[in-house]
């Protein structure tokens, strides 16, 4: 084969020599020594991650460079610059890709260049903006650093960065982030704003990190005790936790399947051999008749979406509601479902802003949602209170009024007091579809009828005769099939028949999503 | 092999259905707590025999905590 390459002229291997020269270099990160520690620690390098994540990769900024000089400003070395970037294809899709280079000054931001490569801003995000192609980050960094100042010559106020881009993104095309090793200060920050996070089980993400603490507390913590995947991914800040980073990738790619490329896009269907008819006779297993019976929520979901097309987001906190996307008849979906598993199923704050979180992208994207609903209302307690539950909930109902998007509830058990609000969506067509196991009403007849008339019970002859013709009375009130003859809930059906009639109304749906495309139009610009 | 199943919740423990030295399938409820008016039953992941049960009717525990242990 080298016989048949032509002779590359001489004028023309100088210049080659050193574009090779260089090349190399700036393949060699940091050096040898903490490419090596970082694979000791298990970790890929930032070279390493884009080649195992993309299927082709077209770097830029490839010999912008990092003068590394000690504390006096003596040059000592240069090396590559601290971040990686260009265009990739990414899950069978041209995505901008990027991620900071821990070798380098531990990631930090680049602020020694004329222009930033990403990490906050730079090539990378404008490509994403400019393209309207997602953006897949990689996120292992400790955000800004003293030697910033000894380069410049004199130290920089932070707000002259521009954040603008970056949450400018999040209205446009899909924010991809893991964290492996790493996320600290800046880069922490830079993380959640993404539309999904996830993390390496081994990986830290904080605010600051100990030695930070210690100086500003007192005490030094243990750094995965400060901020180790659970307390990430169970305060929210995190979305997922993966295994390690073949785990993280692959999650990435899998929540990436669901999105367009932008919000201009319709979300991508796929053919599916999945039959909307397919016989669901056993979901009636899952369904405790007694409501004093926790289910999984995902036990039942999985009966009406496609065959292993849910993909949980959040799974970690605010697990009163269950949250991830999923498809029906091929067509990418929200699916949004209380978990009585735990607290019963009650909104308390973390479900609501999750849930926030979870409505507030799939509007942003153009997914329509499907709503499981049994909530027995807004979490109640000092706990719920002093974590501002009423505010939270209140917000969880506007983001699903604003919600450009269809939303199908099904009422599957029970629906007390406010917190039915955000499990619909009253200002749309409000379809909500009840199953026979459906109660509702503004409080449980039990505790409704304590409430509602103490005095009464209390001056009656024979109080506890009197409290149980109440509630015999107020149980045939609450009867579901009443309020089903007022067409006060829009239908009512065998469980068995959801997954058909909600492809049909999904499907008939689309008309409206397609003709309702481009950047999210929220009405209300406050949330309270 | 042994696995301890964990409290999925914050909750009071309502009721312990299996004792120490019953043999158990995957999927069997050894303890039932309760939260929020739900009973929720804390399974057997695997097949085997209980060895332990940590927690006594009454008791409040929280979420993680383990409730027993299966050989």
């Amino acid at each position: 084969m080298t016989n048949d390459q032509p002779a590359i002229p001489p004028e023309w291997q100088e210049k080659l020599a050193q574009f090779e020269w260089r090349r190399e270099r700036a393949r060699e990160l940091g050096g040898a020594r903490r490419v090596q520690r970082a694979h000791e620690r298990g970790q890929l390098t930032i070279r390493e991650r884009l080649a195992k994540a993309t299927t082709s990769f077209h770097e830029i900024g490839e010999f912008a460079t990092y003068d590394d000089v000690d504390a006096l400003g003596t040059l000592r070395s240069q090396m590559p610059a601290s971040y990686v970037m260009g265009l990739g294809e990414f899950g069978g899709r041209h995505v901008a890709i990027g991620g900071e280079d821990f070798t380098v000054r531990a990631g930090a931001p680049q602020t020694y260049l004329d222009r930033m490569k990403g990490g906050l801003g730079g090539f990378v995000e404008d490509l994403a903006h400019e393209y309207r192609i997602p953006l897949v980050m990689f996120m292992e960094g400790i955000g800004g650093d003293i030697a910033a100042s000894g380069e410049k010559g004199h130290s920089y106020l932070v707000s002259s960065l521009s954040w603008g881009r970056s949450y400018e993104l999040l209205g446009e095309v899909p924010v991809l982030a893991m964290v492996s090793g790493a996320s600290a200060g800046g880069t922490a920050g830079r993380t959640v704003l993404s539309h999904f996070s996830v993390m390496t089980k081994d990986s830290v993400f904080f605010s600051g990190g100990p030695p930070l603490v210690e100086r500003a507390l007192g005490k030094l913590p243990d750094k995965y005790e400060l901020g180790g995947a659970k307390v990430a991914t169970r305060s929210g800040a995190i979305d997922n936790l993966a295994d390690d980073e073949d785990d993280a990738i692959a999650q990435m790619e899998r929540f990436l399947s669901y999105l367009p490329q932008n919000v201009w896009q319709m979300p991508p269907r796929t053919p599916t051999d999945d039959p909307v008819d397919r016989p669901i006779d056993r979901i009636l297993e899952k369904i405790p008749t007694n409501n004093r019976r926790p289910y999984k929520a995902t036990d039942i979901t999985s009966f009406i979406v496609d065959i292993d097309s849910f993909f949980e987001i959040g799974k970690h906190w605010g697990k009163a509601v269950t949250t991830g996307l999923a498809r029906i008849d091929g067509i990418p979906v929200g699916i949004v479902a209380s978990n009585p598993m735990h607290l019963g199923g009650a909104m308390d704050a973390h479900a609501a802003e999750k849930q926030i979180r979870f409505v507030d992208m799939c509007s942003t994207f153009h997914l329509p949602i499907v709503y499981f609903a049994d909530v027995p209302g807004f979490m109640v307690g000092p706990d719920a209170e002093r974590a501002n539950v009423v505010r939270w909930g209140m917000r969880a109902i506007q983001s699903l009024i604003e919600a450009d998007v269809p939303v199908v509830t099904i009422q599957v058990r029970k629906a007390y007091g406010m917190a039915v609000s955000a499990t619909s969506d009253p200002d749309g067509l409000s379809l909500r579809i009840a199953w026979p196991t459906a109660e509702w009403g503004d409080l449980p007849v039990e505790g409704g009828v304590e409430a509602g008339f103490a005095r009464e019970i209390e001056d009656s002859p024979d109080p506890e005769a009197y409290r149980a013709a109440i509630n015999e009375n107020f149980k045939n009130i609450a009867d579901p099939w009443r309020t089903v003859e007022a067409f006060g809930v829009e239908a009512m059906i065998d469980p068995r028949e959801t997954r058909v009639m909600v492809a049909d109304f999904l499907n008939a749906s689309l008309h409206r999503v397609e003709t309702d495309l481009g950047p999210s139009k929220r009405r209300w610009t406050m949330r309270p | 092999m042994s696995h301890q199943p964990l409290s999925p919740t914050a909750s009071s423990v309502w009721k312990i259905v299996k004792s120490a030295g019953a043999s158990v399938s995957a999927g069997d409820e050894i303890v039932i707590l309760e939260s929020m008016k739900m009973e929720i039953p804390v399974t057997a992941e695997a097949d085997g025999i209980i060895t332990k049960i940590f927690v006594e009717e009454g008791q409040a525990v929280d979420e993680d905590d383990p409730i027993a242990e299966i050989e």
